[in-house]
């Protein structure tokens, strides 16, 4: 999985940050970045509003399943998916790249525009063993990794940074260099 | 803290690996510099540096939650009881290295004390200078940047507290402790996409 | 703290080696080495310390007397902890400061008064061992390269030098500075360097050690380290004719 392009947007839906990592793709224009930033927020918060009410399947409330997420991190010290976003829009998935959403508790977004998912020619027996969702799922797994280190990455280098404002966009260098060393 | 037989301290498995862990002397001093400092800077009204202190403490607290989070993966509280156990448990032990004991909760479950373990990285080896100045023991909290910090955390998980101290060893109370008064949930800021 | 000050609130620890024999301390602590020791003598104003009640129950089982300090396991804490703390004091200092300069200054003057106490404590601890002390401008650079550093920061500085053009002026090398290891400093602020903190503890231990100095810190990133950091330590001249007589 090849990462293009990674744009982190505030609390307002504002963009924050913004890295292409693919120089062979064309690029927008500054304001068209903008517009892509705030449009990703809008249609985040919209399909929310759409997200099927939770089906019989899952039927401990949302509250009852943080509890237990944090009961577990409190009784084995281990650490979870810092992820809490549950019922927005969480991935898009298209022929010629995949997008994924990640929030965090605080109102952060954080947007991974990554390669399409490998064409699978012979679909094998799916080992239901190992995972109910199977080959096309293992990208999103992996896009979890890289938003963990991103996520530790910016609460390190911007977040300790005396000469950054929250809300504003992110200017440090040694963040950009960070983020470069991520993917 | 004779349940810490019973009950192994839960933020050890991350405090043990995945923090970078310094020698505490060096952040004793420099915060004892600080505070020195902003008294001769105020010149000496500790309620300026009580105020200032806190100020400070809240735009740490505004930035420290992002690592908090990053570093353990919390998800949101249920309820108050359980965000000040997250806070006890594991913030201040992946932060600070100690793990201060809830008591005293209120009836209506919104306000509890943390009591702190003597010593503390921030007050080891101080002593308060009240020979010169007799007010300092009255008015000034040195470690009230940690009610910033608190304060400023949870603001930004949309939990509007309120911290204050109650009492301090370094004035001559048996025990320090911090008061939390849980005022409301700020629903209206909490982002789109949880349920 | 009103923005209409004109004057600049200075870090209020003066630098030892300016003080001189008409200096006074407002506090009566302090040492001054043009004075040298004061008196011991009891008089009035000594004997309330010497009676007062907080004086005489210091032996109480709460005293941070009672705590002993060579053989205590060292507390750990977090990277984090101290980061976000001096995150915060830089940007205090910003606020209330009117320039690069004034900036470095202030950062400065915080550094002094922990280096000075850090000095103690270390040689109380470690120096010992050596048996000696110091008073050669090379031990005293070893010591502050080696051991000093290493107790603080868990490393020994990366270099040592001495400077070819300018006499009494050495450098101290550190590849990668623990304070500001997060810090990137905008393209506004050009030469400004957070390490001027550390800079200050430098200062201030190699003052109360009587090597009077000025201490200042400069990026010099070469590929593979960007925020390798040099301090530039300049002796006064009275310590190179103090030098040649001891040779």
């Amino acid at each position: 999985m090849k990462v293009y392009s990674i744009y982190i947007l505030n609390k307002a839906g504002g963009l924050i940050y913004q890295n292409d990592v693919n120089p062979g793709l064309n690029r927008l224009t500054a304001n068209d970045y903008l517009v892509l930033a705030g449009t990703l927020h809008g249609v985040h918060a919209i399909a929310s509003r759409l997200t099927p009410a939770l089906n019989g399947r899952d039927t401990t409330n949302p509250t009852e399943s943080h509890s237990n997420k944090n009961a577990a991190i409190l009784s084995t010290g281990k650490v979870q998916d810092a992820n809490s976003n549950k019922s927005g829009l969480q991935s898009i998935e298209t022929d010629l790249f995949n997008l994924y959403i990640f929030q965090t508790l605080t109102g952060i977004k954080f947007i991974l525009v990554t390669s399409p998912n490998p064409v699978v020619h012979n679909l094998q027996q799916i080992n239901r063993e190992l995972t109910n969702r199977g080959e096309l799922s293992k990208q999103y797994d992996q896009a979890n990794e890289v938003f963990k280190h991103l996520y530790i990455v910016y609460s390190d280098y911007v977040m300790k940074d005396p000469f950054y404002s929250l809300d504003m966009p992110i200017k440090s260098s040694l963040f950009d260099m960070k983020v470069k060393e991520i993917i | 803290m004779s349940k810490s037989s019973n009950n192994r301290y839960n933020g050890d498995d991350i405090w043990k690996n995945n923090t970078e862990k310094i020698n505490s002397e060096l952040f004793t001093l420099t915060y004892g510099s600080i505070v020195s400092q902003l008294c001769r800077d105020f010149n000496h009204n500790y309620h300026e540096v009580n105020n200032q202190l806190d100020k400070m403490g809240y735009n740490i607290g505004l930035r420290l939650i992002e690592e908090f989070l990053a570093k353990t993966g919390v998800g949101r509280c249920s309820t108050f009881k359980e965000t000040v156990e997250v806070i006890s448990k594991l913030g201040f032990k992946i932060f600070l290295n100690i793990t201060p004991q809830i008591e005293n909760w209120s009836s209506d479950n919104k306000s509890c004390s943390l009591i702190l373990p003597d010593p503390n990285p921030l007050t080891e080896f101080v002593e308060l200078p009240n020979l010169k100045d007799a007010e300092i023991l009255k008015e000034l909290w040195y470690s009230q940047i940690l009610c910033g910090v608190l304060r400023g955390a949870l603001q930004m998980v949309q939990l509007d507290v309120d911290v204050n101290f109650v009492k301090d060893t370094l004035r001559g109370d048996d025990k320090t402790e911090i008061r939390l008064k849980l005022n409301k949930f700020l629903k209206d800021e909490v982002p789109a996409g949880e349920d | 703290m009103s923005n209409n000050d004109n004057d600049i609130i200075l870090a209020s620890a003066t630098s030892l080696s300016t003080l001189t024999i008409n200096d006074i301390s407002k506090d009566g602590f302090g040492y001054n080495p043009s004075v040298g020791p004061q008196s011991n003598n009891i008089t009035q104003e000594t004997s309330n310390y010497l009676l007062s009640k907080r004086t005489t129950s210091i032996t109480s089982p709460n005293s941070i007397y009672d705590k002993s300090i060579i053989n205590k396991k060292t507390n750990e804490i977090s990277l984090s902890s101290l980061s976000f703390l001096f995150c915060e004091i830089v940007n205090w200092c910003h606020k209330s400061s009117k320039g690069i300069q004034d900036l470095e200054t202030r950062l400065n003057g915080l550094g002094y008064t922990v280096g000075q106490k850090y000095i103690e404590l270390i040689k109380l601890r470690e120096g010992f061992k050596t048996n000696k002390r110091e008073i050669k401008i090379i031990e005293m650079l070893q010591f502050i390269h080696g051991i000093f550093w290493k107790s603080i920061f868990g490393k020994t500085a990366n270099e040592l030098e001495q400077s070819q053009d300018v006499s009494n002026e050495y450098m101290i090398i550190d590849n990668s500075p623990l304070m500001s290891k997060f810090i990137s400093i905008p393209k506004e602020y050009g030469e400004l360097n957070c390490s001027a903190f550390i800079a200050g503890i430098i200062e201030g231990a190699l003052d109360s050690s009587g090597f009077f100095a000025n201490v200042t810190a400069h990026s010099m990133a070469i590929p593979g380290f960007p925020l390798r950091t040099v301090f530039l330590i300049k002796f006064d001249e009275s310590l190179s004719i103090r030098e040649s007589l001891r040779r």
